[in-house]
């Protein structure tokens, strides 16, 4: 999990176009969302599940679902732990 | 000044010339089919798109097609159509054109050529289109997003206003590609099924094709409509969603009632935006109850026409001119229940209407824009807003090239390094800005926020106050060949929403609306150089009408790793309004009245040699240009 969490801190970086921000500045628990935190926004969600398919080969057709997967890295980790295909 | 719509024309899937669009819509005829495969898109889509075959059949001139791409066609179609019903000649000098589209010859866009299709800039389609017409005045081109249709026929009729042009003929048109489809698809917002405007059950909009066209003119006869007023306003809130609150299009709403004069008692209808996308449709409920137009009936035409993008303003407001004169208001088709947070009378049906007096119609898109307009039957009409001359001023100038941005004469900012990225990061950080969404832009955006910066200093305005109107050659290209890239390379379904909401171009006015919370008038021209007469006339009478004190004016372009940026903050002393401080700069200075407008296309003239032209932009990232 620690290990995934991490390659995703990077991934969002890299994706989302977060420079100035370093992996070690991204709380795992933190809401990715909304005021505070990284402060991304509905683009951002947009990318994140492209980030999903691309690299994780998980479907989010509806953004809505999003809402709770994507609260923070932790969560979206856990998450793909759990729908990741074997 | 009274302008009128005088000849109109409607191309579209559903038919040929208005008159076949009014009666597919009389008969819930819908242009929106499920289309299994398609040359437009990798996986099945609903949207209304014509067959090749049908163009080819009605375009009646028959070499029409191996000269001119289909969007071309499609507009020359339109204008043709109007040409027909009057005796306007385009060949006279006192007769202008208007041109509004998102993405033109979008198909036409090719990141693996060494040089891209000169019809790609939208000048240089327009030009041709204009040539075709031996037209005497060179197009105009707005590109203002989904709004540009409105924008259109508010720039013709002000440019008529500010005494350009006797008439004009405003065209609006776009083409669906690949490009446009797979974008749409990466924001999630097409809906599989047609779409069901401000119904409980609506998921996404359908895109849609097609090309409208209007004349017009102080002209008057008993078919004229009154195009009584017009505005456009900005979020200042995100670039692709739409505001929360519908504060900022119930300003353009607003604004284009006073100017029309009318009251929230006199108006018979409303037709909306209505894309059926959940907050687009959200957000125009709360904008009609801020208007006070909660008790008129609410229409969408989407579901018959689609979302056509930079046409759906000039289509949908030509039916709500023939609506007003048949005194019905056609049904929101397959509408069942409410799904507002702010009810709305919306009907499946078409209605009848025994007071049919005046209309608002209203459009918003992405970069956070917002337009309105009102028509009116000219019987009804109450006289016009007076307003004065704005009298402008130059409060300050920037200028952004070679590693180097000067407020008027004085270098400002510097950078060592010639690379674009770290220069324009630098120069970022030297503003001591600390928003980090300015690395998520795309280039052209960091180039133009970063220039606000330096030239908003200091100043203080209200939102309502502050207006943008800026231009380039190449429109949103360098963003577009990135988009282009990554469909073609890993298929449409690898669109990036971040990629595709920069391709286009007024996007960067929306990013510095957002920062500077500048909510006035905002429009994005594409010329081919920075001439500055019609532009100029145009942003004197916007600043008049919308009661504008200030206005970010100029030249904003790049495209890979060259980039220019011109722009002015103009000040109209004849402001009227809480004036408070003035601002004193050292570079205030007297604006050089607009010269008379220009009567013979020709070459502009460089204006120094800090001139940069659009064709020079275009080709310089390669060798040559292919005019086909």
């Amino acid at each position: 999990m620690e290990e995934l969490i991490e390659k995703l801190k990077g991934e969002l970086i890299a994706e989302l176009n977060l420079e100035e921000v370093t992996p070690a500045d991204i709380d795992a628990e933190a809401p990715l969302f909304g005021d505070g935190g990284l402060g991304l926004d509905s683009i951002d969600a947009l990318e994140i599940i492209l980030i999903l398919e691309r690299n994780y080969g998980i479907k989010i057709e509806n953004p809505a679902q999003g809402k709770e997967i994507f609260y923070s890295v932790k969560t979206l980790a856990e998450y793909i732990t759990a729908n990741q295909k074997k | 000044m009274k302008i009128y719509i005088n000849a109109d024309s409607i191309v579209t899937p559903i038919g040929f010339g208005t008159q076949e669009n009014l009666a597919a819509l009389c008969s819930y005829r819908s242009g929106l089919t499920n289309h299994t495969t398609s040359d437009v898109s990798d996986t099945p889509i609903v949207m209304s798109e014509f067959h090749d075959h049908s163009i080819r059949l009605e375009s009646k001139i028959l070499d029409l097609e191996s000269q001119y791409t289909k969007f071309e066609r499609l507009v020359i179609m339109a204008i043709t159509d109007i040409l027909d019903q009057t005796h306007i000649d385009l060949e006279d000098k006192t007769v202008g054109i208007v041109i509004s589209t998102t993405k033109g010859n979008s198909v036409l866009i090719d990141h693996t050529a060494e040089s891209q299709d000169g019809r790609v800039s939208l000048w240089k389609t327009s030009d041709r289109i204009g040539r075709y017409f031996g037209a005497a005045n060179r197009p105009i081109i707005v590109s203002n997003a989904c709004i540009s249709g409105l924008s259109a026929m508010i720039v013709g009729k002000r440019l008529i206003e500010a005494g350009v042009y006797e008439s004009v003929i405003v065209a609006g048109c776009d083409v669906l590609t690949h490009f446009i489809t797979s974008g749409f698809k990466s924001f999630k917002s097409l809906s599989a099924k047609r779409c069901v405007p401000f119904d409980a059950r609506r998921d996404g909009l359908n895109l849609g094709e097609g090309a409208g066209a209007v004349l017009l003119s102080p002209n008057y006869d008993e078919n004229s409509i009154l195009l009584a007023g017009g505005a456009i306003s900005n979020d200042a809130n995100h670039i692709s969603g739409p505001s929360r609150t519908g504060y900022e299009l119930n300003l353009a709403i607003r604004g284009a009632m006073r100017e029309a004069g009318v009251e929230p008692a006199d108006i018979s209808f409303v037709n909306t935006h209505g894309t059926a996308t959940v907050y687009n449709d959200e957000m125009e409920s709360k904008a009609v109850t801020l208007a006070e137009l909660q008790n008129c009936p609410v229409q969408s035409l989407k579901p018959y026409f689609g979302h056509t993008l930079g046409a759906s303003g000039i289509i949908e407001a030509i039916v709500c001119a023939h609506e007003l004169r048949m005194g019905t208001v056609f049904g929101t088709f397959g509408y069942e229940r409410p799904g507002t947070p702010m009810p709305l009378k919306v009907s499946a049906e078409h209605q009848r209407i025994r007071k049919m007096r005046h209309c608002v119609k209203t459009a918003s898109g992405f970069g956070g824009c917002n337009a309105a307009i009102v028509l009116s039957l000219p019987q009804y009409a109450k006289p016009e807003l007076e307003t004065q001359p704005a009298q402008l001023r130059s409060i300050r100038s920037i200028s952004v090239f070679n590693s180097q941005i000067k407020v008027g004469k004085r270098i400002v900012f510097s950078s060592k390094s010639t690379e674009y990225g770290t220069f324009i990061r630098e120069a970022f950080k030297k503003l001591g800005d600390e928003n980090l969404k300015f690395y998520k832009m795309d280039n052209l955006c960091k180039l133009g926020y970063v220039a606000a910066g330096y030239l908003l200093n200091n100043v203080e305005f209200k939102p309502e106050e502050m207006g943008i109107i800026v231009m380039n050659a190449v429109g949103s290209l360098d963003t577009d060949l990135d988009h282009e890239r990554i469909i073609s390379e890993q298929g449409d379904a690898m669109a990036s929403p971040s990629v595709f909401v920069y391709t286009l171009p007024n996007v960067v006015v929306g990013e510095i609306c957002i920062r500077y919370k500048i909510k006035g008038e905002n429009t994005f021209f594409i010329r081919e150089g920075h001439e500055s007469e019609v532009t100029m006339k145009y942003i004197e009478k916007a600043m008049e009408r919308q009661n504008l004190r200030y206005c970010i004016t100029g030249w904003l372009e790049l495209i890979g790793s060259r980039y220019r940026v011109n722009l002015n903050l103009l000040e109209n002393t004849g402001f009227k309004g809480d004036k408070g401080d003035t601002i004193e700069t050292a570079e205030a200075a007297e604006v050089e009245k607009p010269r008379k407008p220009r009567r013979k296309p020709t070459k502009p003239k460089a204006a120094g040699n800090e001139q940069v032209d659009g064709e020079d932009f275009l080709t310089t990232e390669s060798t040559k240009n292919t005019e086909k």
